[in-house]
């Protein structure tokens, strides 16, 4: 048996475990509420059950979070999503373009802008040439450009996709498209989608957590980690490094760790009595919702708190204990996924590279962005994989949108430093780890890095592929809502097969 | 294995008498029936492909016309009256599986193919589902014994018969005080009010305690704690900057509806219409606020066309979802999947909405600018003096536009831009020899131009030009520099008809990059009349100051008048930007409801429709909510779906017959309403479970049991301050800001604060609370609060750990738990044991059982005894020095805290 046979293996079975837990007097209820003569007729002329069933996820609102089995066997069993909130140019970073260099300087030519609308370039604008300098990494010869240095070191560890589209050109809408399928507010996000498919190993951390960093939350606020229609018990928690890690986490000044487990003995103990007279088995639930909240406020503070970790995992990392920033929540989501938390969800806001003033421009301030993040987004890949959990776990990076080959001249003006409009016919997102190719490429644009050309995707594929490694068939894992049933993908998205491993 | 086996027989056999009992039953003539029997197996079975969204081979179930017709082979696959030529039946049986329906999937059951056979030999007739058919008299079961003691039972009654179940005897009175005043005003009654009840042996002392309750002010911010859910209220626009809007007049007009009991005919018919109402006075304006909670976006580079069609959308669907039941949001790209609507119907139906004056604004308009006290006064005093100086529409015109700034052209709507641009998508703004267009502008005796604009240097002029930028001068405005927004007007010689209107600007002294004059909008009018009064100069003074004062305004619907317009169209698979084939307004035809007869095309038709008793949803689907947050579950769980696809009602007949009797006898008093609930048996009842019932019915689907459920967010809370004796009374007014955790706001290119009040504000209950779109208040979303993007139909309820770290720690509740033990502390004297006992009854009514108190007096000794040796601990779990002080204090403060987390506290029972 294969090291993927016994993964798969050792998920199923965990999985099935799970879910005979799951097994809870409500379903075993709602079974039987079929009739118990519904059930003899379909052993007896051997009907096959409804193989829909079989994967119709189950919600039980006693118990939202428990394990629970994936449609199928899935590759990964928790995702990493860096999300850079304001989109990185793609043409400083991956996409190079040597040609767009030549064309440096001159008017932008009119079949590029025909038909075009673009949120702050006007009239003709000028092409902008390449800022940084590119070469190719690895035996998988990669283009990466000099803004990211660590990162070139691992470019046979990942999958850059170079042809990603979307049709949302602002950030708000963008950005829920990428996370909620939709670019309208109201929809689950993908985190919360599989919060509600997977449950979460790690009873004591919640299933889906947020991390942000950039000073700013991402442009859509904190609906790109809302549960949507899903219950609210799906949405993201997020966790802060400045105040409580976790909201209300910490105990009120004063009680000390004895006194809060003696009260929650107390309430407890009230509880069960209550019980004795209501028989009512929410009561149970909450009682055991008391003890799991006990238990995580010892876990969460632990796990977030990154002070213990050994000095070369500071250095890979480059964190700095007690600051809020992108480097120190992505150890953190390393700690997470170790501890069983399914998706860990970073933003980083800051990188809208429009060039109105130094910060934004993509010789100055998009460097400076980048060197938060190089170091760090590398030693995501190179810790997980020395921990052996690179395989089971999906590490994704991208922005909301891509950013144009020409200079962005708002309003018609020449904008004080060269920065690049948001662009949506092309930009790159990269994949590791959770059964992704390494050191390969796929989609290609035009010469200029305008637009797709070959490979072509959408938001909704990388959700499909997302999906599709965590075990899920994005077109059937839905939720019924508004007599319909609803999907992460919404009506479109097709598995990007040719990136998986 | 004997024993197994021998089971197994005897399941055979009954299992072989059953069907062979169906067998007999079926081929006896039954009048088959399309909603309960075909309906269910078409929409589980076959509608996926042969429905709304897809027809495969020319084949559609939704209708009874499309299911009639030639399909792509030729000839029709229902032949009424002839299974036997029916292609649908024939194709149900094949045996290749190539050819046998349904494609790919498992065979319709014999039972189910039976049922279609039949029912295509009975005429293949098109039942109607049984919401959409318009209410008439129910019967109300004969039924009278010890049980019941109004209608409501006699329907729970029958049912409960027929499961073989017997309801539960009335709960204590300790129980129905609390239960009943969580449901009527969403919190603790008055003292006055419980004492007088817990003491009372009048007979009626329970009706009394019904009617205190209803006619408490504190119902109505209760039930618009409800509303505001489907009316996605919010105190921010949304989207990325989610700025704040000036809404909460709506918020008090619903607490005033609901407190008067206001029709619930008139409150739809206002807040849909109340502009269009004759003569609208503010509140009828304010109640259309109900649609202006749609999101606005500000971002920077954002279509304000794309977020106006956005808003319009949302109010169709939230109209349907929340007023009606109905999910109609897919009919946007496509004919309903399961239920009677067609694609274009979604459309002819947003023509009600489509034709507002609201475009996606930065300024929100339309606005109601709110004149209060003097200005009212003076308000009123224009109006008269126009009413004897000007002529009757005139008149009207000047006091629309005082008020509202409406009908103006905003300024966002302009397009061909020469430099000039709109700035950051929301004004007009010019630069040096700058040009933009006006569409399509009525300048008909039209001599004045009132408008709103920026001048940020002193040397340009602008001028207008007729059809095009080098068209013939009307007039040119020299710009002087403006202390920020402005509104000014200037006189115009008077045009003939309709134009493009170009506007220009010329500032040799700005540079090439810099922007002199911006825009709002204009207004396009006749110059004030009564020029000949001798209070003509007093007056339009008058006017000015009023047009000009700073008062607070709220977004609010208006029509646009005729010059402006808007077509609406079909958008092709929902795509806003493919338009098809011109609409007008209608309502969808399968409903079984016609137009009112005097009922115009806008609307306030529309309203009339909506409140006409034919109307078969809007009854219903209020009666279901109201009974959903009694009971906890409505009577149709789907409370936003009463379709085909929602969860059929377990009380059907309860539902039309209270929802008959609410339009009827009622005369939609929702206070009547919720009072006959009320007093029902099947409310009272106490809801503890027995094992019986635990076994058949967990979900209390026949209510043979009082409702259990967890409490609301904001019932959560406003207990709480009850308890603690905190609760800030005051009604109404801007929202507040109680505790909130620091970092929870931090909305891009948006400076907004959370700044918690201190003046007592942080004590009001949670209807008052400053809700942010992108980040609402947490404490309240962790036990499932809606954040209100969007309409929320029903809340699902959750039982999480979160929520029991809401009720430990969060500040809000710490203080809460500080206060409530000093209250136990001066209320019961010096012995802890009742202290606690008191604590108890103060917040369920009722003696602490000997059990309950031990554990708790447990904790409080453990407690004391750590704070004896821990001043410091001490200090701090009193929240600082104060005369409270003193280690019982704090160990009090500890079991105060425990209380306010029990099972029973966050439940009602």
């Amino acid at each position: 048996m294969t090291q993927k046979e016994l993964h798969n293996q050792r998920l199923l079975k965990e999985a099935e475990h799970a879910v005979t837990h799951m097994h809870t007097r409500r379903h075993f209820l709602k079974e039987s509420a079929m009739g118990l003569g519904g059930l003899a007729l379909g052993a007896l002329f051997g009907c096959k059950s409804n193989s829909s069933a079989t994967s119709q996820v189950v919600f039980d609102p006693a118990h939202p979070l428990l394990p629970k089995l994936p449609q199928f066997p899935g590759k990964a069993k928790s995702v990493i999503y860096l999300h850079m909130a304001g989109a990185p140019s793609q043409l400083e970073l991956f996409d190079y373009k040597p040609e767009l260099m030549k064309m440096d300087g001159q008017e932008c030519p009119p079949s590029l802008l025909a038909g075009k609308r673009f949120a702050f370039i006007r009239g003709v604008p000028k092409m902008l040439g390449p800022q940084a300098k590119f070469a190719q990494h690895g035996e998988s010869r990669l283009w990466i450009s000099e803004n990211l240095p660590h990162f070139a070191t691992i470019a046979d560890e990942v999958s850059l996709l170079k042809a990603v589209t979307t049709d949302q050109f602002n950030h708000a809408p963008a950005q829920l498209l990428m996370h909620t399928g939709t670019p309208r507010l109201g929809r689950p996000s993908i985190g919360s989608w599989v919060t509600y498919g997977l449950g979460t190993e790690n009873q004591n951390l919640p299933g889906f957590v947020v991390l942000t960093s950039g000073g700013r939350f991402p442009d859509a606020g904190k609906s790109v980690w809302g549960s949507g229609f899903l219950p609210s018990v799906y949405q993201g928690v997020q966790c802060r490094s400045e105040g409580d890690p976790v909201l209300f986490i910490k105990d009120p000044d004063g009680m000390d760790r004895d006194l809060r487990k003696a009260s929650i003995d107390a309430i407890n103990e009230v509880n069960q009595q209550s019980y004795q007279e209501y028989n009512d088995p929410e009561i149970l639930s909450r009682i055991s919702q008391y003890e799991m909240a006990y238990k995580m406020q010892i876990s969460v503070p632990e796990v977030m708190n990154i002070n213990n970790e050994p000095q070369y995992i500071h250095d890979m990392y480059g964190t700095e204990p007690g600051k809020a920033s992108f480097a120190n929540n992505v150890l953190l989501a390393r700690k997470l996924v170790e501890k069983g938390v399914r998706f860990v969800q970073l933003f980083d806001w800051g990188w809208d590279s429009h060039g109105t003033d130094a910060g934004t421009a993509v010789d100055v301030g998009l460097i400076n962005k980048c060197r938060h993040v190089d170091k760090a987004m590398t030693a995501l890949v190179l810790d997980l994989k020395q921990r052996g959990l690179l395989d089971e776990t999906l590490v994704v990076w991208g922005g909301e949108f891509g950013r144009t080959p020409m200079m962005e001249n708002r309003e018609g003006k020449q904008n004080p430093f060269k920065g690049r409009d948001h662009h949506t016919e092309a930009f790159t997102i990269w994949m590791a780890g959770g059964g992704i190719k390494k050191g390969f490429s796929y989609g290609e644009t035009d010469e200029i890095g305008y637009s797709a050309v070959s490979g072509k995707t959408e938001p909704y594929d990388i959700q499909a592929t997302i999906l599709n490694q965590l075990g899920f068939n994005h077109e059937t894992f839905t939720y019924p809502f508004q007599g319909r049933p609803f999907r992460l993908t919404d009506t479109k998205g097709k598995v990007i097969r040719d990136i998986i491993a | 294995m004997r024993s197994i086996f021998h089971n197994k027989i005897v399941w055979l056999s009954v299992v072989l008498l059953a069907a062979l009992s169906i067998f007999v039953f079926a081929t006896h003539e039954q009048q088959i029936d399309f909603s309960t029997q075909v309906k269910p197996i078409l929409n589980k079975k076959c509608i996926t492909c042969h429905g709304g969204v897809k027809a495969k081979g020319g084949f559609s179930l939704l209708f009874r016309e499309d299911a009639l017709a030639k399909t792509e082979a030729g000839k029709p696959a229902i032949i009424p009256g002839d299974p036997g030529a029916s292609d649908m039946i024939r194709r149900l049986t094949l045996k290749d599986p190539e050819e046998r329906m349904p494609y790919k999937h498992e065979p319709l059951s014999k039972e189910e193919i039976n049922i279609l056979t039949k029912w295509i030999k009975q005429g293949a007739q098109w039942g109607e589902h049984w919401a959409y058919v318009p209410l008439k008299p129910v019967t109300v079961p004969d039924i009278s014994n010890a049980f019941v003691k109004n209608d409501v039972d006699k329907f729970i009654y029958a049912k409960l018969e027929d499961e073989k179940l017997k309801p539960s005897a009335e709960a204590d009175k300790a129980t129905l005080l609390r239960r009943v005043s969580l449901d009527l005003i969403g919190m603790q009654p008055s003292s006055t009010i419980a004492q007088q009840y817990l003491h009372s042996n009048d007979a009626r002392a329970y009706e009394i305690l019904v009617d205190s309750l209803l006619a408490s002010p504190h119902f109505g911010e209760r039930w618009t704690a409800m509303w505001l859910d489907l009316a996605r209220y919010a105190d921010t626009k949304g989207y990325e900057r989610d700025g704040e809007r000036n809404i909460w007049r709506y918020r008090d007009w619903l607490i005033k509806a609901f407190n008067e009991d206001k029709p619930y005919d008139q409150f739809l018919i206002e807040q849909i219409a109340g502009d269009l109402l004759p003569n609208p006075t503010d509140a009828q304006y304010i109640a259309t606020a109900f649609h202006r909670n749609t999101m606005t976006n500000d971002e920077g580079g954002t279509d304000n066309e794309e977020f106006r069609t956005a808003a319009v959308i949302d109010r169709v669907n939230t109209t349907w979802e929340a007023l009606m039941g109905t999910t109609f949001a897919c009919v946007q790209c496509h004919s309903h999947p399961y239920d009677p609507f067609r694609h274009d119907e979604y459309y002819k139906f947003m023509a009600y909405f489509n034709d507002t004056r609201d475009e996606d604004s930065e300024g929100d308009y339309p606005l109601l600018r709110n004149f209060e006290d003097s200005s009212k006064q003076q308000l009123d005093e224009l109006t008269a003096w126009l009413k004897q100086h000007a002529s009757q529409q005139q008149a009207a015109n000047i006091n629309r536009f005082v008020r509202t700034w409406e009908p103006s052209i905003n300024s966002l709507t302009a397009d061909k831009f020469i430099n000039s641009e709109l700035n950051d998508t929301k004004w007009l703004a010019y630069r040096n020899h700058g040009s933009a267009r006006l569409k399509q502008v009525d300048l008909q005796n039209h001599n004045e131009l009132i408008y709103r604009y920026i001048a940020w240097d002193n040397n340009g002029k602008w001028q207008i030009h007729l059809d095009s930028a080098a068209g013939p001068v009307v007039v040119t405005v020299p710009a002087k520099a403006t202390k920020g927004w402005q509104i000014t007007s200037l006189a115009l010689p008077v045009q003939q008809g309709v134009h493009d209107i170009y506007i220009t600007y010329e500032n040799p002294s700005l540079k090439p990059e810099q922007t002199g004059l911006q825009f709002d909008w204009f207004y396009f009018t006749e110059e004030f009349p009564g020029k000949t009064a001798k209070d003509y100069n007093a007056y339009k003074k008058l006017f000015w100051k009023l047009l000009t004062i700073n008062v607070e305004a709220t977004p609010v619907m208006m029509d646009n008048p005729g010059d402006m317009h808007r077509a609406s169209y079909v958008f092709e698979r929902g795509n806003w930007l493919v338009k098809g084939k011109l609409v007008t307004p209608e309502v969808p035809q399968s409903l079984n409801s016609a137009m009112p007869k005097n009922a115009p095309k806008n609307r306030l038709g529309l309203a009339m429709w909506l409140t006409n008793k034919q109307n078969p949803l809007v009854a219903r689907t209020m009666v279901n909510r109201l009974w959903e947050q009694l009971f906890g579950t409505g009577i149709a769980e789907t409370l936003e779906d009463l379709g085909t696809q929602g969860i059929t009602p377990t009380h059907r007949e309860l539902l039309d017959y209270l929802s008959y009797q609410f339009m009827n006898e009622d005369k939609w008093s929702i206070k009547k309403l919720l009072k006959t609930i009320v007093m029902s048996a099947t409310y009272r009842q106490d809801s503890k479970l027995t094992e019986e019932l635990k076994q058949k019915d967990l979900f209390n689907k026949f209510y043979a049991r009082g409702p259990r459920v967890r409490l609301s967010a904001e019932q959560v809370r406003d207990q709480s301050l009850c308890f603690s004796n905190t609760l800030n009374e005051k009604m109404y007014g801007e929202s507040v800001y109680p505790f909130q955790p620091k970092g929870i706001w931090l909305s891009p290119y948006n400076g907004a604060q959370w700044n918690m009040n201190k003046d007592g504000s942080q004590y009001r209950r949670a209807v008052y609370t400053y809700w942010k779109r992108t980040a609402a208040y947490p404490s309240m979303l962790t036990f499932d609060a809606a954040s209100r993007e969007v309409c929320t139909a029903r809340r699902v309820r959750t039982n999480t750990p979160l929520q029991a770290l809401v009720t430990l720690n969060d500040s809000a509740y710490t203080d809460m738990s500080r206060r409530f033990a000093y209250r136990m502390q001066k209320e019961a004297g010096n012995n802890v044991q009742q202290q606690i006992a008191k604590g108890y009854e103060l917040m369920l009514y009722k003696n602490i059982a000997p059990n309950k108190l031990q554990a708790l007096v447990k904790l409080y000794n453990e407690a004391l005894l750590k704070f004896k040796n821990n001043p410091r601990e001490t200090c701090e779990i009193n929240g600082g020095m104060n005369e409270h002080l003193s280690p019982e204090t704090s160990a009090l403060i500890v079991v105060a805290n425990a209380m306010l987390n029990l099972d029973e506290v966050i439940t009602k029972s």
